[in-house]
């Protein structure tokens, strides 16, 4: 097995990726626009989450819209030897959504960052005191999101 | 907030994966110990209301071959929306952000998401942005992930 997606596989995501139909047999529904039995839908789409090139066949929801209105992204200045430690202690906290380690340049030293999301700023807030606490960090910023221009689903 | 409680369970649900089967909604049923007809209704109502974005697949860029990074440029005040319009015009761009620091100032405020189809098109993309826009672009890829996993909690 190559790495290389195949392009039916390819096509089947490109149809789908607006949104599956919300039908009480979806794969079959899908399947019949493509031309492709359901029991091959449903392995590709198996196929696509075993290997990760899917991450989640789920749900995208509109957060502010439910009352999840906070979202801070905070970046820490964490030196290198720490990164493994420090990044898994982030990754625990259930309103951290995303933490990644990212370079540092210049004029740019804070190299992991968190997307925390909250129903309001005091929740985002108590997580990162919890955060500082928990792994004796000092040296962040938190970065609050003041205009959103564009946020849509990764498309291929 | 118009949501019922009934909602706010298929919705924390849909979160994660949707059953790989041919009823998914009856498999939902079972576990929600909801109809199959009162879920299918409810997520059409959530999606056209906007409560939910999509039911879909949600992309490894990476894992599929494509590059991807977050992308920061120090934008002037009277440049932002000149500036934010020249970047959402790239498909590749999934996110687009103003952002400030609130304890300590930061030296960018636009932040963005950008993916392509390999390293050297999301070079160019980015190089291209620089040109149109006249501002440097600094490109923080991932070098390492802990966690991504958009899920939310829903009370």
């Amino acid at each position: 097995m190559t790495n290389k997606t195949e392009d039916i596989d390819i096509k089947l995501i490109k149809h789908i990726q607006e949104g599956l139909p919300v039908t009480k047999t979806p794969y079959k529904d899908i399947g019949l626009a493509l031309g492709m039995p359901e029991d091959e839908v449903i392995q590709r789409l198996k196929n696509l989450l075993e290997s990760g090139k899917v991450r989640r066949l789920a749900a995208s929801i509109a957060h502010r819209k439910i009352g999840i209105n906070a979202n801070a992204m905070c970046v820490w200045k964490v030196p290198k030897e720490r990164v493994d430690e420090v990044g898994k202690i982030m990754a625990g906290f259930e309103e951290v959504t995303h933490c990644y380690e990212r370079p540092i340049y210049a004029d740019w030293e804070y190299n992991v960052f968190t997307m925390i999301h909250g129903y309001t700023d005091a929740e985002c807030e108590a997580v990162i005191q919890a955060i500082k606490e928990k792994t004796g960090l000092n040296d962040y910023v938190v970065l609050y999101s003041e205009k959103e221009f564009k946020k849509v689903v990764v498309r291929i | 907030m118009i949501l019922s409680d009934t909602d706010r369970k298929i919705l924390h649900r849909l979160q994660s994966n949707l059953p790989l089967v041919s009823r998914p909604f009856l498999e939902l049923s079972k576990e929600l110990d909801l109809d199959e007809d009162i879920i299918i209704e409810r997520i059409k109502f959530m999606i056209e209301k906007g409560y939910v974005r999509r039911l879909a697949p949600i992309i490894n860029t990476q894992a599929m071959g494509r590059e991807a990074t977050l992308a920061a440029v120090k934008v002037p005040e009277d440049r932002i929306d000149e500036v934010s319009a020249i970047i959402n015009e790239y498909s590749g761009v999934s996110h687009n952000y103003l952002r400030k620091g609130k304890n300590k100032h930061i030296p960018y405020n636009m932040w963005f998401t950008m993916s392509a189809k390999d390293d050297e098109e999301l070079r160019s993309r980015l190089k291209e942005i620089e040109d149109r826009t006249g501002l440097t672009v600094r490109s923080l890829p991932t070098t390492k992930k802990f966690k991504i996993g958009v899920r939310f909690k829903i009370y």
